[in-house]
């Protein structure tokens, strides 16, 4: 009886202090704007999930790249930063973002209102769908077709939170819900595999795996679950960098370069 | 395919270095702690054993990933930062001193009462005849256990993707997504057996070579 | 005299297993201790080896005290006294403890190298010799699982010897060995006694004590009953413990 006294004090202490820490950190977010010590080192931290082909990843030499990486290297250098792209676990971005390992979540980070929550968006840079992908050969043409199918999602993505947006469609799904997959990539696999009869994804996603499997083996249906756009991840308090982001964003759409990074990319399938 | 999987190799060789440095520090440091750990546990001075069994107690019951994520997200909120690598290192570090400190207690509790009464009579003092009586028969007895500690080991290195740490199996995964492909990922499975493959046969020497005892 | 053990007291917890203890041994001599399982003997034998301490009572050895009564409580030597008083005590214990480990030699140089500081070369030289004494030249590397329990209590005698005591103690020396193997025991024991040791030995084996010892001490439940030279006690018929005990 006396040691579960013991043990159960301890929990408390466990308990409480966590609860503090916690505590410290939603301060820690109404800190100052970062952006004069950012100027200070001439540098800044973006993070990446660099497995997340084609907005940002490693090519076979190891090299990071994608849209997302060459856009961000334009962008703060005329800013006049040097960017330090740090790999970041996807799952912990915001977590990343808020306790000042990086300065940016830039990496296909689409703008929802959840996530509005917790960190400050730029400006929309880059239009996407959430795109219903089939295989050629499948009888589902719409998104009506999906009743009492099987629909694979990656999980903790912004396609999840667009489809749970129209619920009396998810309920048709088989099981009433859809399938949750770590990976875009690996949902694209059990379609293939014929586990699966339809993937929800980002259009940009999407059409970068179609285009490295054989693009004739699938179908990608006019209906959509809605049009979302990708921004940059701010923490709350930086509002000066939010403005030399947007405002050097407007400035290579204007002058082309925008466009040049774009088709570098995406040219072909748009 | 073989051309494939040859382009493949520096990235992955890039990921199995980090792997293994994870790997032989945690090894290299964990275990002397584990030592020291297990005397604590044994300790007849009740404060220190309080705070070894404490210590056993959160590091066992809580998984290794959230000890990770405590270490390099939470306590720069208390001000103690480290960056990733240490981090990581630390978390490892702890959670397998725990591990190879219950294995080496249990590896003490199974030596005779009779080897200490018998240094205790020979007069050797209670460090000599820890170091050199009772430590040296411990290994023999623990040698499995640790192995199978050290196999695990091998598998929890990936864990340290949850700090973006570019290891051989996130090295796998950025090759499998940008691919769209799985050799990638079989690849780095059987870099993975290879590895528990060298440390298992690594083991079986030094158990033999314990085995001119009973 | 070798050892005086003078109103020894001993309780594990409220059981008190020693009872006013006291006896003597001369220079030379081989004492028996014999009695039932439980009369205490080898809690006498381990307070001795100071393997446990004794509530009170004085044990001297050599000269030296090793614990001295004071108002009724045992005061014992400080540690460096300790090690001092120890080296004069050898024991060999009922299972021997050797160490699994080590080889034979290793067993036996291990304490003169690591305790005493002596010499790699001389503790070797040393142990050779007290091996081929004991017949046990030819097992010299062997480990303690190769030996017969007859060889590995040589191994444990020499293992005791390597740091020459003047007082030997031997607990259950007989136990494990078959009876043929009594004989083989006794003449080292009395080949340790020729080089100036003095023995205490622990038994329940009549036989074996009636073999070796010059004097017998006969314990029961934590007391010494009786006390005498061998003769003496083996005539005597007029103590119902002791004739019922023999007669085992």
């Amino acid at each position: 009886m006396k040691k579960k006294n013991y043990f159960m004090i301890l929990l408390a202490v466990l308990v409480l202090s966590i609860i503090n820490l916690t505590g410290c950190s939603k301060e820690r977010v109404s800190n100052k704007d970062s952006y004069e010590s950012l100027e200070e080192k001439g540098s800044i931290v973006m993070g990446l999930d660099d497995t997340f082909a084609p907005m940002g990843f490693r090519d076979d030499k190891g090299e990071l790249v994608g849209f997302d990486v060459d856009l961000a290297e334009e962008v703060f250098n005329r800013i006049g930063f040097e960017v330090e792209f740090q790999p970041i676990d996807w799952s912990m971005k915001e977590t990343e973002l808020n306790s000042g390992n990086i300065d940016v979540i830039w990496n296909g980070y689409s703008i929802t209102e959840e996530r509005k929550e917790k960190v400050n968006f730029t400006q929309a840079y880059l239009k996407n769908k959430q795109i219903i992908i089939t295989l050629a050969d499948s009888s589902i043409n719409n998104k009506e077709d999906l009743k009492g199918k099987k629909v694979a999602v990656q999980n903790g993505s912004s396609t999840l939170e667009a489809i749970n947006k129209q619920p009396e469609i998810v309920a048709t799904f088989e099981g009433g819900e859809p399938v949750l997959f770590d990976t875009n990539n690996e949902a694209i696999m059990d379609l293939e595999a014929k586990r699966v009869d339809a993937v929800v994804s980002d259009e940009v996603l999407a059409r970068y795996y179609i285009k490295q499997k054989n693009p004739e083996e699938y179908k990608v249906l006019e209906d959509n679950f809605g049009e979302e756009e990708y921004g940059i991840g701010i923490r709350k308090e930086d509002k000066r960098l939010i403005e030399e982001i947007n405002n050097t964003l407007n400035e290579m759409k204007k002058d082309g370069s925008y466009q040049k990074v774009y088709e570098k990319w995406f040219g072909e399938n748009k | 395919m073989i051309s494939y999987i040859y382009t493949l190799l520096p990235s992955m060789a890039d990921g199995l270095i980090i792997t293994l440095e994870i790997f032989f520090l945690t090894l290299i440091l964990s275990i002397p702690l584990g030592i020291i750990v297990s005397i604590g546990r044994l300790s007849e001075i009740k404060f220190l054993f309080k705070i070894t069994e404490f210590y056993i107690w959160v590091m066992r019951g809580t998984p290794l990933m959230l000890q990770i994520v405590f270490i390099f997200f939470g306590l720069p909120i208390v001000g103690i930062a480290f960056d990733r690598f240490t981090a990581v290192l630390i978390a490892f570090v702890l959670n397998y001193g725990a591990y190879f400190g219950e294995i080496f207690r249990g590896g003490m509790e199974s030596i005779d009462k009779g080897q200490y009464e018998a240094a205790k009579v020979l007069g050797l003092t209670s460090y000599k005849t820890f170091i050199r009586i009772i430590l040296p028969q411990m290994f023999k007895v623990v040698l499995p256990s640790i192995a199978n500690e050290v196999i695990t080991l091998v598998k929890d290195t990936s864990l340290v993707y949850v700090v973006g740490i570019g290891e051989l199996l996130r090295a796998g995964k950025i090759a499998s997504n940008r691919d769209v492909s799985l050799i990638p990922l079989a690849l780095v499975g059987i870099i993975y057996l290879l590895l528990t493959a060298i440390f298992t046969e690594i083991f079986n020497k030094i158990e033999k070579r314990y085995s001119y005892y009973e | 005299m070798i050892l005086e053990v003078d109103g020894l007291n001993k309780s594990f917890g409220r059981k008190q297993v020693l009872k006013d203890i006291s006896f003597t041994l001369e220079t030379g001599e081989i004492l028996a201790i014999i009695g039932p399982s439980g009369a205490g003997k080898t809690t006498m034998l381990r307070c001795i080896n100071s393997l446990e301490k004794c509530d009170n009572g004085t044990i001297k050895i050599d000269g030296s005290y090793l614990c001295k009564d004071y108002n009724n409580k045992s005061i014992y030597a400080s540690s460096e006294e300790m090690k001092f008083i120890r080296k004069k005590v050898g024991l060999v214990f009922q299972n021997y403890n050797l160490f699994p480990h080590m080889s034979v030699i290793e067993n036996i140089v291990e304490a003169p190298i690591n305790v005493f500081g002596v010499s790699k070369n001389e503790a070797k030289d040393k142990a050779l010799q007290l091996l081929n004494t004991m017949g046990l030249e030819d097992k010299i590397n062997s480990y303690p699982f190769e030996l017969s329990g007859g060889q590995k209590q040589r191994v444990a005698i020499a293992r005791a010897c390597a740091l020459e005591p003047k007082l030997m103690c031997l607990d259950e020396p007989t136990s494990a060995l078959d009876p043929e193997l009594r004989e083989e025991i006794a003449g080292i024991i009395e080949k340790l006694v020729d080089n100036g040791m003095s023995i205490l030995i622990i038994t329940h084996d009549m036989v074996f004590a009636k073999r070796i010892a010059n004097k017998i001490i006969f314990m029961e439940d934590g007391r010494i009953v009786h006390e005498g030279k061998k003769a003496e006690f083996f005539n005597n018929y007029e103590d119902d413990r002791i004739r019922k005990f023999i007669a085992l």
